[in-house]
């Protein structure tokens, strides 16, 4: 099966999105990431849910994981509220490979399909046909197609 | 000719090691190679001669301190009294760089320097962004404060550790003639930072609940772990002050101690072994070798002799220029390398002058000189580049010069007041 078959309208944000408006929308659809387009329209990198994570989580918590415990609600609440002042330029990491975008052609492959997610360790892949973003692949989507369906329970 | 290409092959690494234009874990064993293919240096000579080779007791003091370190970062203790201390100091921002200064100075005195800030540095981060502070100059004062403490101690300091091994200078000899010192520097030293930091510790008084509402209890975990650790850490530490006495060298005092916390931790391999910076071993065994082969051709035997000739009894003078360009000198170069090649030199020295008192003043001049002189710039000491990385790692970038402009008055400073130290303790009353 070609990518363009497996691919589902997926939704997108751009760079100067609304950093909670992005939050949201993984939340809501429960999705592993979100396409990030530039001004142009073109994808410009995928914002996995985890990089959202990375935001709000001090790098120096991150060090030192013994430190989350010691926070009270009130430092949570100001933690998550760094999301409604920021924008997904902010929250994507400060420096991209411009090569190396989760992006495949319609025409790929599952394997390369595969490929592209574990070399980039992307939960999702945006499919790009002549530079206009044809939907996405998730990895739960494609491990639906390529792993056997598991027996139906008794 | 072997001896002119062996110093060649010696100040090509140094030179490397000190720009850093390739890693100075390879540098120090490209230098060792070259000194083994030049013929200098054998398996005799490498391994298993004390006076050329590499110094094991070095080796294994600083894998056993390191192995301590990684069992007693695993029970938050650190974590613990930085964030205690901050709430004692009711979140006022000088009284709590005061606490943060002498719990890393102390800290640093018994454990490892990049250690100590390596355990400091996130839990302070944490507790300026809840003052809404900004860290730097907290991370200055640390970092700054690690170098002056670790100075008071055999185990406080690579340097010092080498120059232990190399003098047969006991735990107790480090403690008696450095710290009383080392105490004077910190006073000072607070009173400094009370000065140079003054702009950062204004603050707002509505967010020290931010502060007061930390709950540092929710650090430790596993209270066993942490009292059976502090026990075996009390244990190590009467161990080195005994150890003369004991006739056992430090370096089986901190391996047996690693050994009791492996085992009453319970620990895994990774865990117990997560500190331990394997690159630094290496590096300190390169650099044992390349300087053993200047000892090998007698390189160092002809320096000695020069300087023994032009020292004579003018061993304040000695002191004096060991301080002070030790000092200079550890501000340009990593003090590691340096003191390895000067410990030779003063060994020499030392022995020339009949071990007198103020012969052997020239060591605590060469670890006064190396320690402090850390101080002075951004790459004087490894725990400078490593809190340096941590702060652009969270978003405080610190600047070569900005480090240095601080950083070159405290050592000014902490080496001016070491320098009569010297002079009034093994000269003018010695």
């Amino acid at each position: 099966m070609r990518a363009r078959e497996l691919s589902e309208p997926f939704p997108t944000v751009g760079l100067d999105s609304g950093a909670m408006q992005a939050a949201q929308l993984l939340a809501g659809q429960r999705l592993p990431g979100l396409i990030v387009c530039d001004e142009a329209g073109h994808p410009y990198t995928v914002l996995p849910g985890s990089q959202v994570l990375r935001f709000l989580i001090p790098r120096y918590v991150q060090d030192d994981p013994r430190l989350a415990r010691v926070f009270g609600e009130t430092a949570s609440d100001e933690m998550w509220g760094r999301l409604t002042t920021s924008t997904v330029r902010e929250v994507l990491p400060a420096r991209r490979d411009l090569d190396e975008l989760p992006i495949v052609d319609g025409d790929a492959t599952t394997i390369e399909v595969a490929a592209v997610m574990a070399r980039m360790h992307s939960p999702v892949v945006a499919v790009v046909s002549q530079g206009e973003v044809l939907g996405a692949i998730t990895v739960s989507r494609l491990l639906q197609q390529i792993v056997p369906e598991a027996p139906s329970a008794r | 000719m072997t001896t002119t290409l062996v110093i060649a092959a010696f100040v090509g690494a140094y030179v490397l090691i000190a720009t850093e234009r390739i890693h100075r874990v390879a540098a120090a064993l490209a230098g060792a190679a070259a000194m083994v293919l030049l013929g200098v240096v054998d398996v005799h000579v490498a391994f298993f001669s004390e006076e050329t080779g590499v110094d094991w007791n070095v080796i294994f003091l600083l894998f056993g301190m390191m192995v301590i370190v990684s069992v007693l970062k695993q029970t938050g203790v650190f974590d613990y009294m930085a964030i205690w201390a901050a709430k004692r100091a009711r979140g006022r921002p000088f009284a709590i760089m005061v606490m943060l200064v002498l719990i890393t100075a102390v800290a640093s005195a018994l454990l490892d320097n990049v250690t100590t800030v390596l355990l400091i540095a996130p839990v302070t981060l944490l507790v300026c962004d809840r003052l809404g502070v900004p860290p730097v100059p907290f991370l200055l004062a640390e970092v700054m404060a690690s170098n002056i403490g670790g100075t008071a101690t055999l185990i406080g300091d690579p340097p010092n550790i080498i120059i232990a091994s190399r003098s047969g200078l006991s735990f107790n000899d480090f403690v008696i003639n450095l710290a009383p010192i080392v105490v004077v520097l910190l006073v000072v030293f607070i009173g400094m930072c009370r000065v140079m930091f003054r702009s950062a510790l204004s603050y707002d008084e509505e967010r020290v609940a931010a502060v007061m509402e930390l709950d540092e209890r929710e650090v430790i975990r596993d209270h066993g772990l942490l009292v059976r650790s502090g026990i075996v850490l009390v244990a190590v530490m009467a161990g080195f002050i005994a150890h003369s006495a004991l006739h056992v060298e430090p370096s089986l005092i901190a391996l047996l101690g690693a050994g009791a916390l492996v085992a009453v931790s319970r620990l895994d391999a990774p865990e117990f072994l997560e500190e331990v910076e394997w690159p630094t071993l290496v590096f300190f065994m390169g650099l044992f070798i390349m300087v053993g082969a200047l000892v090998e051709v007698g390189v160092i035997e002809a320096v000695g002799k020069v300087v023994t000739e032009r020292v004579g009894d003018q061993y304040f003078l000695a002191s004096s220029v060991l301080l002070w360009g030790s000092a200079l000198l550890s501000g340009i170069v990593d003090n590691i390398p340096y003191v390895a090649t000067m410990t030779p030199l003063v060994q020499g020295l030392v022995e020339s002058g009949g071990n007198t008192t103020e012969a052997n003043a020239l060591w605590w001049a060469l670890a006064l000189g190396a320690d402090l002189g850390g101080n002075a710039t951004a790459v004087g000491a490894s725990a400078n580049v490593v809190i340096i990385g941590i702060a652009a790692r969270n978003g405080h970038p610190i600047s070569f010069w900005h480090f240095t402009k601080y950083g070159i008055v405290v050592a000014a400073v902490t080496i001016a007041i070491a320098w009569p130290y010297l002079y009034l303790r093994y000269y003018a009353f010695g």
